[in-house]
């Protein structure tokens, strides 16, 4: 019934005066036979930071993959910009200004960094402009141009990942387990740039296990276990909940 | 000196043709991670196809040459890509040499089928054969000369394209990480689609410039092996390196001229290590090449195995002898050859099931150690001449050892190696068994063993085993014979399967580290299987050399074994009824169906020409089942079990099979029906009967999913009439809102039974 019912394109009768970038309204996914979410609501705003709380296994890596179109959904429904987009293809994605920094590390290991970088121009910035804001912004990267990013370190892995997003200017920036596996000083340089990068007004939402390492700088927490949401609130709210919701952060 | 410039550019221009095959090959492989053994079809057929536009049909050769290189080059590449290549991400390693192997055999078959191989055919060079200028006193001809520049340009062309082009560079990034990929905005499938265009053109330049540069006559199978020899060239760049491809591919050229031309003339047999050379490298450099880091868990992949009991196995092996039995009483006593050919072969087939369905490595030529094992038993075991000659149990044993301890001594350097390294090794000792072993036809001064001839005039007449009593010239008991040889090897391999050895055999298929780190032996592992493996095919080929009667080299030829392997992977790989399969397509399907076509052919004036395409079509469809793998890649036996698992609840299914089964059996016992009327009823009930038991008792046969997903299609409301008989329930209200556009409310918590409710919802 479900698929009779999506057929045609819907949106809210009374359109609000700014839609929200992103929105996923009941979202299902599994992968094969398993069912992983169980109908997820998350909205992003434009210019908003939405950290996306929870343990491992909650299911935000998949929440941020359907989000970007990697993983098909089963149910409900995604938007961009109050646009429906159901079965939209991750490449599609890219092109509309949807940037996921995946978990782990972003980078094509075989490739050398100005490799890299000259990827990132497959959503339409050109390729000096790209790498002039990520030399910028990461000195260290023009250091290391001609080098295999697989050889460079995980932090400089991920300034590389995270270069994409500076130089693409996308709409929404998707960030998964920025922080896993780094150093706390490379953690809060990660935010720093990711700070920067909201304040020229782009929206983010970003799954993290480590909840301390994003509170401060999310607009809104949302908490994620067993599939759904189970909190929303302000970063001040859902922080003190966490002792109690589960042991973490 | 004039005469060492022009074995130089000969042996240059040789170096350039394997170059331009092998970056192909190269390239699709570090593009989709597929080792593309139709690489050297494609040249093949490019070839024919250019010979049938230029000289066929007289076109101009310049649009010949652009319309096979520039058009149908790349459309190959990318049918092939979308039609199998694209699907073989998550497959193991087998199952993706199975399936480029089976398109090779495809496109052998189909190249015989438009093009009569009786007919002569020979292609021109380019600018024909005299054109020439002289430089240094050497004499080049234009055609020469193109094979140089193509091959530089491209060496040069395929090095801007990876590292100054974005396309190149996404070549690249897809073998990463194509999910990546997709972020960045690029499709995938679309890059590695280029790569396969690109591949497949480079084959047909190849295949174009290369059957001039060799002699000119077109030979199916010697161009396609020609292409195949490009293999070492590749393996010179790890399947990697593009330059050091085309380092390897020069090398290989120069070497096999100055061989040819700087070797002693008394030494005759210079020729067949020149056509061995290329194997001889490729296993060389197979045995040098850096090791490959033990991997951890290998990923998941699509394949999937039970493990059957003991007792499940002896139960069918006592069933399967006694059906042999009966059918040594039915079937036409001059019809029982094939039959125990069909056996023979699966016994050779069974070689495989320890070695790569339990232990996952790969010997792509078991008939190559057969063929070994056949020989030593000739010379050791057979005594008498003519009707008299038998075959001692000491040449038998004797044979048998010798296969496993050739085996031991190939497998022994290449342990090391692993998936396609070793499935290249194994080919590569193919290659020289038949290159250099077989073709000894004529009588030679050996160190040790006096004067003799290792294969004397080119064919072996193996006598029957005189195994005492029993009286194995009696078809019909060599027949049971056999039977009974397969079902104690099968029932042993399930019962080596479900011991501990089977175990490590199965936990290194897995992880090699993880049974390297549990204090496993990978050594001993892999080099007791492989001898095992040796072993058995040894013996199956002295049974089948036995059954056929004599053999010549062409019983052994990779290709032949190529088709076992496949047919067999097809069967299921992991099970012993899969080496039934395997054996009995290979020893009865082909020469059954290809003679009976060839009767109907000769026996019928007006439709000759419809049965001898149709025995074509037969032999392209048995390469198409090997493609099928793709889609199912535990093997048809599995799935046939599958589908009658379910059935064990539904007596009455099986008893009306049964029954249809025993009519069958009645009316070709009285002869209403002939055999193949049987044979195909037979293979109807096999089919259909888990379809009946589906649609007769349903509630027995599906499961509580199936069912549920079957109440509820069934049950389907169109939505205008849906609660008019009773309330909406939340979900549908849910569902109602979204559609309408109203504010869309949290859903009710699903905890109960959440995919149940999916399940209906569908």
């Amino acid at each position: 019934m479900t698929s009779v019912v999506t057929d045609r394109a819907t949106g809210p009768v009374e359109p609000e005066p700014i839609p929200p970038v992103l929105e996923l309204v009941g979202v299902r996914a599994a992968y094969g036979p398993i069912q992983v979410l169980h109908g997820v609501d998350l909205t992003v705003h434009p210019g908003q930071v939405v950290a996306l709380l929870g343990p491992n296994g909650g299911g935000k890596t998949t929440t941020v993959k359907v989000a970007a179109g990697l993983l098909p959904m089963a149910g409900g429904e995604l938007r961009y910009a109050g646009q429906k987009v159901n079965g939209i293809s991750a490449e599609t994605a890219a092109g509309m200004g949807v940037c996921l920094i995946p978990e782990g590390r972003g980078v094509f290991a075989n490739l050398t960094v100005r490799e890299n970088l000259w990827l990132a121009t497959g959503t339409g910035a050109s390729r000096e402009q790209i790498e002039e804001r990520a030399y910028f912004r990461f000195p260290i990267l023009q250091d290391r141009r001609n080098q295999l990013a697989g050889s460079m370190s995980g932090g400089e892995q991920q300034m590389l990942a995270l270069s994409r997003a500076l130089a693409t200017d996308p709409a929404v920036l998707l960030l998964d387990e920025l922080s896993m596996g780094l150093a706390p000083m490379i953690v809060s340089q990660m935010y720093d740039t990711v700070a920067q990068l909201v304040e020229e007004g782009i929206s983010v939402l970003v799954a993290e296990q480590f909840a301390r390492t994003v509170l401060p700088i999310a607009d809104l927490a949302a908490v994620m276990l067993h599939g759904r949401i189970a909190a929303v609130g302000t970063p001040a709210e859902i922080d003190a909940d966490l002792s109690t919701t589960y042991l973490g952060g | 000196m004039d005469l060492f410039l022009t074995y130089t550019l000969v042996g240059l221009v040789m170096g350039a043709v394997y170059a331009i095959a092998a970056s192909g090959l190269v390239l699709t492989y570090t593009t989709s991670g597929v080792f593309n053994f139709a690489h050297g079809a494609q040249a093949m057929l490019s070839a024919f196809l250019y010979w049938q536009l230029s000289v066929g049909w007289g076109l101009p050769v310049p649009v010949a040459f652009v319309l096979v290189v520039l058009v149908f080059g790349p459309l190959t590449g990318v049918l092939l890509h979308k039609t199998l290549m694209h699907g073989l991400r998550d497959v193991a390693e087998v199952t993706k040499v199975v399936v480029t192997v089976a398109v090779l055999l495809g496109m052998v078959s189909l190249s015989q089928w438009i093009w009569n191989p009786t007919e002569a055919r020979s292609v021109a060079m380019l600018w024909g054969n005299s054109t020439s200028f002289e430089l240094l006193g050497v004499r080049i001809r234009y055609h020469e000369l193109l094979c140089l520049v193509a091959a530089a340009a491209l060496a040069i062309g395929l090095r801007l394209l990876f590292t100054r082009s974005r396309v190149g560079v996404t070549m690249r990034a897809v073998v990463d990480d194509p999910d990546l990929l997709r972020l960045n905005g690029y499709n995938p499938d679309r890059v590695a689609m280029a790569s396969w265009a690109v591949g497949a053109s480079l084959a047909a330049l190849a295949g174009v410039l290369v059957t001039p540069v060799a002699g000119g006559s077109l030979e199916a199978n010697t161009l396609t092996l020609l292409v195949i020899d490009t293999f070492a060239a590749a393996m010179f760049g790890r399947l990697r390196s593009i330059p050091r491809t085309f380092v390897g591919a020069l090398f290989l050229g120069l070497a096999s001229t100055y061989l040819l031309g700087y070797a002693p003339t008394d030494w005759d047999w210079i020729g067949n290590v020149k056509t061995a050379l290329p194997m001889i490298v490729l296993f060389l450099v197979l045995l040098v090449l850096p090791q490959d880091r033990l991997r951890g868990a290998q990923q998941r992949t699509r394949e999937r195995t039970r493990v059957p009991s003991v007792r499940f196995a002896a139960g069918w092996a006592v069933a399967f002898v006694a059906i042999m039995f009966v059918i040594t009483k039915i079937a036409n006593p001059l019809m029982l050859g094939p039959w125990t050919a069909a056996l023979a072969f699966s016994i050779i087939a069974l070689s495989l099931v320890p070695l790569t369905g339990y232990a996952g490595e790969i010997n792509l030529v078991p008939l190559s150690f057969g063929a070994i094992a056949v020989i030593v038993a000739y010379h050791t075991g057979v005594s008498g001449t003519g009707l008299d000659a038998t075959l001692a149990w000491k040449g038998l044993l004797i044979g048998t050892v010798a296969a496993a301890l050739v085996g031991g001594l190939v497998a022994l350097p290449a342990l090391r190696l692993r998936g396609l390294y070793l499935a290249l090794a194994t080919m590569a000792f193919g290659g020289l068994v038949s290159t250099l072993v077989l073709s000894e036809v004529t009588p030679r001064d050996w160190p040790i063993w006096g004067e003799n001839t290792i294969f004397p005039a080119a064919v072996i007449a193996m006598p029957h085993l005189d195994a005492g009593p029993l009286d194995l010239d009696d078809e019909a008991t060599f027949l049971m014979a056999l039977a009974v040889l397969f079902a104690v090897l099968g029932v042993a391999l399930v019962a080596l399967r479900n011991s501990g050895y089977g175990r490590r055999l199965a936990a290194m298929k897995d992880s090699p580290a993880a049974a390297a780190m549990l204090g496993q032996s990978l050594v001993r592992l892999k080099l007791s299987v492989f001898m095992l493996s040796a072993a058995i095919a040894g013996l199956g080929c002295i049974l089948m050399a036995s059954a056929v009667g004599s053999v010549a080299p062409d019983n052994f030829l990779i290709v032949a074994s190529l088709a076992l392997v496949m047919l067999t992977v097809v069967g299921g790989v992991s099970y012993v009824s899969g080496a039934l399969f395997g054996g009995f397509m290979v020893g009865m399907g082909f020469s059954l169906i290809n003679g009976t076509f060839g009767n109907l052919e000769a026996g019928s004036d007006m439709y000759a020409g419809l049965f001898g395409s149709l025995s074509h079509v037969f032999a392209i469809a048995i390469a198409l089942t090997g493609i099928g793998v793709n889609r199912n890649p535990s093997g048809i036996v599995n799935d046939i079990c599958e589908s009658y698992r379910p059935l064990r609840n539904a007596r009455p299914v099986l008893y009306v099979g049964v029954a249809a089964g025993l009519v069958l059996l009645g009316l070709n016992w009285v002869e209403v029906i002939g055999d193949w009327s049987f044979a195909i009823g037979i293979f109807c009930v096999v089919v259909l009967l888990p379809v009946l038991g589906r649609i007769w008792m349903p509630e027995r046969v599906l499961t509580e999913s199936e069912l549920a997903e079957h109440r509820s299609r069934a049950a389907v409301v169109p939505p205008e009439l849906r609660a008019l008989d009773g309330p909406l329930d939340p979900e549908e209200r849910y569902d109602l809102d979204t559609y309408l556009g109203l504010p869309a409310r949290a859903l009710p918590a699903l905890d109960e039974t959440p995919s149940d409710l999916e399940a209906t919802r569908v």
